[in-house]
């Protein structure tokens, strides 16, 4: 499908590039990312006149840092600019104009969520020249951003998603963002503390019948509930910058994080697998967006 | 053009529609009108593809609307009841981007937005914002959206709504000019009297269902009782408003001077019998003729639910004494 060619793409990267809200938004991210790291350089530079000693680390902490703050904020802008998509155009009013013409359902949902993400890989491209900060000291090479642009695609993609599904199903801007946080929150926390949870109660005298699949493990595991963080982005983020940070061997695999858990092909390729589970379900959040907008459907 | 058959939906324990009918003919202005929650929208949403019925089959240009509704998005054009614009986009990007809706691109969706701008009297607001156009102008936008595909039936639900009369005689001479050019026009309204002196048929819709349609000139034909006559005394007001209150034909009286207005329900040879009886009486008449049915009366009387006699002014004046 053409996305240059689709109206609902090039009108919303008319409008979009026509508001303030867009360099207020670009100016906020990027001012933070700056801030964050002028202030880290500056700090390392100060201990290196009182110490007289460099410590390279610190450039790749920087790296990481800033890759941190760089993917929570996509997390949290995203929902907010996809959960108003479609509710948006209810509210406008300009939904049903839309359906009655030969636009598909598909066309408008997809337009939609080709334009956020537009909007995050502007925010993630005008971010590369504080990024490249890091580069001023070596350390980080183009593979690892590849790695990284690859980790924040799939997340923005998953969240996007996420994001237009709620909007499709609400009628309201206001309670799609809501849900849309609330389910990331879910996901995010959520599967986390189910892990945590499952652990606590294996590790209880008896608790090995809570998941078959630790029970007789000795010191017991979360078991098959560690799957569940395949849908995690932060998961898969974290992982990524272990990788990257040739942290992972001391920071344990993910087999490690909730007991021990046996090594097989998923806890091996975790990263890839989380990103096709990721895509996955931002297909099947679309799918359920398109049927929610369908004609003669009614909102939440 | 459009023929809709045993049209039902139902919401909840509501029966919005309750098995419609309705037959539009190619080149009609057809008027379709009812109380409000009479189901008019429900059915104009259906007819354009954006609702689905429980029941029933919709027929436009010979294509089975239900089973092929991309056919049947190429044949309609829709104007709501609201007008669907966007902040920071202007008149001409507002045209292209529904255009490329449409499919259409490039120089020949340029020409056409701008010959359908100039129709509607939008030729100079091209780079206008839309959010900043008055209500008129929004109106006339959106019926030129409405036009960019060159539909062959043109739905619009309540579209005089909210303009002022001024904007409101423009936008209905533009709807008389596109009816002239040969585009068959279904529209809804409350205002009847929007609809009386534009539409060339009218159908006449409450709780869900197709009271009366037809030609404007079947339809004030067809209600013989909705037409009032016009009894004008010289003589003996009392003796006339006595036989009257009592006579069971009548459904209602109002009197102005000497003048009485008379809804009566009988024939023609029940109304020369009305005539005999006043005279009977001792009632010196000067006048006594059925005043011109109009599409008002027509619609009061069928969307009446109760057949209750209804007392207007002298009866009031008569029971308070004066």
């Amino acid at each position: 499908m053409n996305m240059i060619k689709n109206p609902v793409y090039k009108r919303e990267m008319r409008v979009s590039a026509r508001s303030f809200r867009l360099a207020l938004v670009l100016l906020v991210f990027n001012g933070i990312l700056a801030l964050v790291a002028l202030l880290n350089m500056y700090s390392m530079l100060a201990q290196i006149r009182v110490t007289a000693e460099i410590q390279y680390s610190s450039f790749l902490d920087l790296y990481l840092f800033m890759a941190v703050l760089e993917f929570v904020m996509l997390v949290f802008i995203m929902p907010a600019i996809t959960a108003g998509s479609i509710s948006g155009e209810r509210e406008r009013q300009t939904l049903d104009l839309m359906l009655s013409t030969k636009m598909a359902p598909i066309q408008i949902i997809l337009g939609k969520l080709a334009a956020s993400l537009s909007t995050m890989v502007l925010l993630i491209i005008s971010s590369f020249p504080i990024l490249a900060l890091v580069f001023v000291y070596g350390g980080v090479t183009i593979k690892d951003i590849v790695m990284l642009l690859a980790c924040y695609g799939a997340a923005a993609l998953f969240v996007g998603s996420l994001g237009v599904c709620c909007s499709a199903l609400f009628r309201k801007s206001t309670l799609s963002t809501v849900v849309a946080y609330g389910i990331m929150g879910g996901v995010v926390i959520g599967t986390y503390g189910i892990n945590q949870l499952a652990l606590f109660f294996n590790r209880m005298p008896g608790g090995g019948y809570f998941t078959a699949a630790s029970a007789g493990t000795g010191d017991g595991s979360s078991g098959g509930f560690l799957y569940l963080l395949l849908m995690n982005p932060t998961v898969t983020f974290v992982m990524t910058m272990l990788r990257l940070s040739g942290r992972e061997a001391a920071s344990g695999n993910i087999t490690q994080w909730f007991g021990n858990h046996g090594e097989n092909f998923v806890s091996q390729n975790w990263v890839g697998c989380s990103v096709v589970i990721q895509i996955v379900m931002a297909v099947i959040l679309i799918r359920v967006a398109v049927w929610a907008v369908r004609p003669g459907k009614k909102a939440w | 053009m459009l023929k809709v058959r045993g049209l039902r939906k139902i919401y909840g324990n509501y029966h919005a529609l309750d098995g419609l009918d309705m037959d539009i003919e190619d080149g009609a202005l057809y008027g379709f009108v009812g109380p409000n929650g009479a189901g008019k929208t429900t059915t104009i949403k259906i007819i354009s593809g954006l609702l689905l019925p429980d029941q029933g089959s919709v027929e436009i240009d010979g294509v089975d609307a239900l089973a092929h509704p991309v056919g049947l998005k190429e044949k309609i054009g829709y104007v709501p009841d609201y007008f669907g614009v966007y902040d920071n986009l202007k008149v001409s990007e507002y045209m292209d981007f529904f255009a490329a809706c449409y499919g259409m691109e490039g120089l020949k969706a340029r020409r056409r937005s701008q010959m359908l701008l100039d129709q509607v009297g939008l030729g100079d607001k091209e780079d206008f914002f839309v959010d900043g156009l008055s209500r008129g102008m929004k109106q006339r936008l959106c019926l030129a959206r409405a036009l960019l595909h060159d539909p062959v039936l043109l739905v619009m639900d309540e579209p005089s709504a909210g303009l002022d009369p001024r904007t409101r005689l423009e936008f209905r001479e533009t709807l008389r000019e596109l009816n002239a050019q040969g585009m068959t026009i279904l529209l809804s309204s409350h205002l009847l009297t929007d609809l009386a002196e534009l539409c060339t048929d009218v159908g006449i819709v409450d709780a869900g269902k197709m009271l009366l349609a037809g030609s404007m000139e079947e339809i004030t034909e067809k209600i013989h009782v909705s037409k009032p006559i016009i009894i004008s005394i010289y003589k003996n007001m009392p003796a006339a408003m006595a036989l009257l209150k009592e006579h069971p034909l009548v459904r209602s009286i109002s009197v102005k001077n000497q003048e009485i207005m008379v809804q009566f329900v009988g024939s023609e040879r029940q109304e020369s019998g009305l005539l005999t009886e006043l005279i009977q009486v001792g009632v010196q008449i000067r006048g006594f003729v059925r005043e011109p049915g109009n599409l008002e009366a027509v619609f009061m009387q069928l969307t009446n639910h109760e057949e209750e006699r209804v007392m207007l002014s002298y009866e009031h004046d008569q029971e308070s004494g004066l």
